[in-house]
């Protein structure tokens, strides 16, 4: 029995540092590109020939043409925030559906499944008037806004994770006269880390990585841009060539903050929820 | 659950009220021309310009005195002005500049100001093929800037002499030898263009604004047999941008591009470095000088401006000889002003000489609609990948039937 | 079965509005006074029977709306049924030497905008018939001698009672204001002619009613083969990219965090690192790494593993393949995600139980991890098919739908209709058409993970208890 969980062990190592290698492959690319001292979009060899840290010095020090501290800060402020609004948008719109039951319940649920279905892009210069005529082009503000418009109609995933809770022990805490409102806070909440966690990282995600709808919102002001669209600007025809370098570097920045984000939700994140209680 | 209703609909109601109130119809007559007003104008060029546009707007202030001004940029490139510019004409600038071959669209959608005034100076001191790129129907629309938007051939001399890179036989064949590649990106509408368009094929707009071409016939053929010759050579190699800037030098010994990678390859070939104008290709009927696309940068006045004749001054001061010839001397880009371009500098810049060579075979990408690239690129595709199932004749038949086909009929 | 549900969903919209309108006549009918003043001045029937927050609430609502109506809401809705009717002009001007122009109406925004006024007035309308009803009630309530609830209470019930309607206020107005307004916006796009032709601010586009339905279904056959193509390849694609994902992902966490394996937070770290970089970078990466020329080929060749180079990207049969593996690197750690904390859910004792009926690691995977995962992320894999059928930015960055086919009018192999859609979109600019197409791809997937959804397992156990 212990000689043949040691071997499956085994084989589980070897697959995981296979795929490790795979998916870790064009990150350490990207990472050693950054560092490439040489000129060039690409280079046929993979390890660079001159290692320096220019390219993120010039990042930050060259801001005349690509300011990207401005944009570094704009596009922290514009996640911070979207992140909070987006988790505490999806908790609530799948809580409501999970646990409480209305007469709209059912219609609304649908509904909303059926309007993420539209494709995005159809819509950016439609939101772009709607935010004009509120006055809120070309700010973070509008940025936030779009990205967390969008939020309830991502509720399935966490609702399926609501549903996994036992509803017994909502039940015993309305029968020991608490609201709903302190279930939610006191009981459901402490309970749903690992669905937190989840919505956050998506949620803060999706501004360092978004290059389309900020591009509509903010035309042509630069100093709002966010990385992402400043970065992309920095591959066009004219610039790869002598900015692909500080690019990757630009890139391996933006993938610092996700990955401290994530490394400090770690431990919440793969908690079970139920010790025990059986559903499914 | 009522309550809740309620409260939703109030505040959508209210945003609502806000939004549709906020935007009020702003009624008729545009501003008129006040002495005590000040002026505001806003300004689009691409990210690299900015600093030398505020350089010359701040020059533009200081030689008009009587005018109070308030003059901003706004980073659009020239590529991307005419969606930004659809997405929201008021609040596009007032002078922005944009690629000539956007200038269809942009007349159509009624987005440009006639360039009326002082309009005989400007067409007298800019190159004839930039005031025909910047004119739909004879009339002028736009400040022409450059001419730099082209391609041309850069070869490393160390294999091949100035009159090897007339002929894309004697360059292939040489290229063989040496054991090298010849490299063009065939599966791109922009390049592929250069062989039909040097045996006289031609774009033109139909009455209902469609695109028609004749590549397919005779002549057409003609140059297709030849792409598929120059494609089905062990020395041809397409591929983007960056397997040029890669190869060049090592395993490449010429390659089609334009002036955004004069740096680049001047870098990889060092002494060896030279430009040219593209080859002539062969024919049954004799040798043939390859075309190709020219684009012109140029400048517009935005419809929905408040002050059209002070942005239409700022328009031909920021376009004229002299912001030309500045312009040649911090961004490299050929000029479109014929004083400007007769400087010795220019002739001097390897890359730039050869584009002014190559630009009289060239075409204006203005009456090349979107329906244009896919199918060409599809065709450069096919033969590329060698596929040979179907006939030339028939391949050049459907490709002109699909850039003719506008979408929905 | 399905279509009872959705005629029952049908006959009890049609019954409520009924209701609806009885309650409102028989409101004015049998009502006071007080009960008859709210129908002309809202909030009457609450601070006339001193309510007054709730009374004055609806008075100002009511003043504001008059007012926004007169000012401009009546110009934008009278500017729908022609959107709009003075072109751009031009005058010659001779001192200053220019044709000066003069403004037209713009098409677009009069549409937006009225779509807006609409919306406004709708819901307005509800408004005023639910304060009528107010208005009735509080007279039947004081007849029967009971006290009317007060604001305190009312603001109570807030967080207990109707705590749904609290929670869902903020989601719902985002929802409407950057969703569904710009649908609606879009879907009447459809019946206008608004393409390169009639493009503001120099042109008015109108309605045309279903001109474009008709030249979509009586197109040429190229168009109608491409988008046959198109559809069953996006199907295809969406079904690869959501199933493939979705079964290795969990095998990755339920490895993961199968008992004995150490270091469990740096393998997860190091999945997790390439949902840190942008997709656009990786995905641009990617298309330079696997070009015919790029170093794959070029790593390949060097080891010896291949004579001539592998299309990953120009061949239409092995780009299909490449776009779905590498939609495999992008999505694994999203899924891996999202299935550990569920895994952890699934009770020890339904496996410790099978180990003594002797079932392995696979039986196990197959009789109790997949349906339990199956069972409570039912709702995810509809959210996943549908993301992946309207999966932009992987096609576009990676391939950009190449390559390209003559076959195809204006598309290539791996050419979501999605990614086709934006390319007309772009490169015609017209954006009626557009709609269009997006409309019947929209009824499509709609329809299909509409009554998937409300056939799973997890929407069917929901118990109602209230």
């Amino acid at each position: 029995m212990k000689k043949h969980r040691s071997i499956s062990n085994t084989i589980i190592y070897i697959i995981l540092s296979v795929m490790s290698v795979i998916w870790i492959f064009p990150i350490v690319w990207l990472v050693m590109q950054s560092f490439r001292g040489e000129q060039g979009a690409f280079t046929s060899y993979i390890i660079p020939k001159v290692w320096t840290l220019d390219n993120y010095i010039k990042l930050f020090t060259d801001t005349r043409l690509f300011n990207f501290p401005r944009w570094f800060m704009n596009t922290l402020f514009v996640a911070v925030f979207t992140c909070i609004i987006t988790t505490i948008i999806v908790l609530l719109t799948s809580y409501a559906f999970s646990r409480l039951r209305f007469k709209l319940r059912k219609p609304l649920m649908n509904i909303i499944l059926i309007l993420g279905m539209f494709p995005g892009f159809m819509s950016m210069v439609a939101i772009y008037h709607i935010l004009k005529a509120f006055g809120l082009t070309q700010s973070l503000v509008s940025l936030i806004l779009v990205y967390s418009g969008g939020a309830a109609m991502g509720y399935y995933i966490a609702k399926g994770f609501f549903d996994t809770i036992p509803r017994s022990i909502d039940e015993a805490a309305l029968i020991d006269g608490a609201t709903k409102n302190q279930v939610f806070w006191l009981i459901t909440l402490p309970m749903s880390k690992p669905i937190i966690v989840y919505t956050v990282l998506t949620s803060f995600i999706a501004p360092w990585v978004d290059f389309i709808f900020v591009s509509v919102i903010m035309k042509d002001n630069y100093q709002n841009y966010t990385v992402a669209l400043g970065l992309y600007q920095m591959i066009t025809r004219e610039n790869i060539t002598a900015y692909f370098t500080q690019f990757c570097a630009g890139a391996v920045i933006i993938a610092i903050p996700i990955t401290i984000l994530f490394i400090a939700m770690q431990k919440y994140y793969v908690e079970g929820v139920t010790a025990g209680g059986a559903k499914g | 659950m009522k309550r809740f209703i309620s409260l939703l609909l109030v505040a959508m109601m209210l945003l609502g009220l806000v939004a549709c109130s906020s935007d009020k119809p702003s009624g008729d007559a545009p501003a008129t021309e006040g002495a005590a007003e000040t002026v505001t104008l806003r300004v689009w060029g691409a990210q690299d310009d900015q600093e030398m546009l505020q350089g010359m707007i701040d020059a533009f202030i200081a030689a008009n005195p009587d005018t109070e001004w308030d003059i901003t940029l706004g980073v659009v490139s020239e590529a991307d002005a005419k969606t930004k510019y659809l997405e929201d004409p008021a609040a596009a600038a007032d002078v922005f500049a944009f690629a000539n071959d956007q200038i269809i669209d942009l007349v159509n959608a009624g987005a440009l100001y006639k360039v009326t005034r002082n309009a005989d100076d400007i067409k007298a001191r800019n190159s004839e093929g930039s005031i025909e790129g910047s004119s739909v129907d004879g009339q002028l629309y736009g400040y022409p800037l450059t001419a730099d938007n082209g391609y041309f051939l850069y070869y490393d001399s160390s294999v091949f002499t100035k009159e090897d890179v007339d002929s894309l036989d004697t360059m292939l064949a040489k290229a063989n030898e040496a054991g090298k590649k010849v490299f063009m990106d065939v599966s791109n509408g922009w390049y592929i263009a250069s062989f039909f368009l040097g045996n006289g094929g031609t774009f033109a707009i139909d009455a209902d604004g469609n695109q028609v071409v004749d590549f397919n016939n005779e002549n057409g053929l003609a140059a297709a047999e030849a792409i598929k010759a120059f494609t089905a050579d062990p020395a041809f190699l397409t591929g983007d941008d960056s397997i040029l800037v890669a190869g060049m030098g090592d395993t490449i010994a010429a390659g089609v591009s334009g002036t955004w990678n004069a740096t680049a390859m001047e870098e990889a070939l060092g002494e060896n470095y030279a430009a040219a104008k593209l080859p002539k290709y062969t024919t049954a009927a004799g040798e043939v000088q390859m075309g190709s696309f020219v684009g012109y940068k140029v400048l517009g006045v935005n419809s929905q401006t408040k002050f059209p004749e002070q942005a239409m001054d700022l328009a031909d001061f920021l376009s004229n000889e002299e912001n030309q010839k500045l312009r040649f001397e911090t961004r490299q880009l050929l000029p479109s002003n014929t004083v400007a371009a007769a400087e010795p500098a220019v002739a001097e810049n390897i890359a730039i000489a050869a584009l002014q060579e190559q630009n009289p075979y060239g075409t204006s990408q203005k009456e090349v609609l979107g329906t244009y690239w896919a199918p060409a690129e599809a065709f450069g595709a096919t033969l590329e990948a060698k596929d040979y199932s179907i006939d030339l004749q028939t391949l050049l038949d459907d490709m002109v039937e699909q850039i003719q086909t506008p979408a929905g009929n | 079965m399905e279509s009872k549900k959705i005629t029952d969903t049908i006959s009890n919209f049609f019954k409520t509005i009924n209701n609806g309108i009885k309650g409102f006549i028989e409101g004015f009918t049998k009502g006071d006074i007080i009960t008859k003043l709210s129908y002309i001045i809202m909030g009457f029937g609450s601070f006339g029977r001193k309510q007054f927050v709730k009374g004055f609430f609806f008075l100002i609502i009511q003043i504001i709306y008059i007012l926004f109506m007169v000012n401009s809401g009546g110009y934008y809705l009278s500017m729908l049924p022609t959107l709009g009717t003075t072109t751009q002009g031009e005058v010659w001007d001779e001192a200053a030497q220019i044709y000066r122009i003069s403004q037209g109406d713009n098409s677009m925004l009069l549409l937006l905008f009225g779509v807006s006024v609409i919306l406004v007035t709708i819901v307005m309308v509800f408004l005023y018939v639910w304060q009528t009803r107010i208005a009735y009630r509080n007279q039947k309530l004081l007849a029967d001698n009971k006290k009317l609830p007060t604001f305190k209470e009312d603001f109570k019930d807030m967080f207990d009672k109707n705590f749904s309607a609290t929670i869902l206020f903020l989601p719902m107005l985002l929802t409407v204001l950057f969703t569904v307004v710009p649908l609606i916006f879009m879907i009447l796009m459809a019946f206008t002619n608004f393409d390169k032709n009639h493009q503001p601010p120099g042109n008015l586009f109108t309605w045309v009613g279903l001109e474009n339905f008709k030249s979509v279904f009586g197109g040429n056959p190229l168009w109608a083969t491409t988008f046959k193509r198109l559809f069953v390849w996006t199907i295809i694609w969406a079904i690869f990219a959501t199933f493939l994902n979705y079964i290795l992902g969990m095998l990755l966490a339920i490895i993961i965090n199968k008992k004995g394996i150490k270091l469990k937070k740096f393998w997860r770290t190091i999945f997790v690192i390439t949902i840190a970089v942008p997709q656009f970078v990786s995905l641009m990466l990617m298309s330079k790494l696997l070009h015919d020329q790029g170093a794959m080929n070029v790593l390949l060749k060097q080891l010896g593993l291949i004579g001539s180079f592998i299309p990953f990207l120009s061949d239409p049969f092995v780009a299909k393949v490449t776009v779905i593996v590498v939609n495999i690197w992008v999505g694994i750690p999203y899924t891996m995600l999202i299935t550990s904390g569920i895994l952890m859910n699934i009770p020890e004792d339904l496996y410790e139980a099978s180990k003594l009926d002797g079932a392995n690691a696979f039986q196990q995977f197959i009789y109790i991890t997949l349906p339990y995962m199956l069972h409570v992320t039912t709702p995810y894999l509809i959210t996943q098919f549908v993301g992946n059928i309207n999966n932009f930015n992987v096609i576009y960055l990676l391939t950009g739908g190449g390559p390209l086919s003559l076959k195809l009018y204006q598309a290539g192999e791996t050419d979501l209709l999605v990614t086709w859609l934006y390319k007309l979109t772009v490169n015609e600019q017209n954006y009626s058409l557009a709609s269009t197409i997006g409309i019947l791809i929209f009824v499509i997937v709609s329809t299909i993970s509409l009554i998937v959804y409300n056939n799973t397992s997890a929407v069917k156990q929901e118990d109602d208890f209230s």
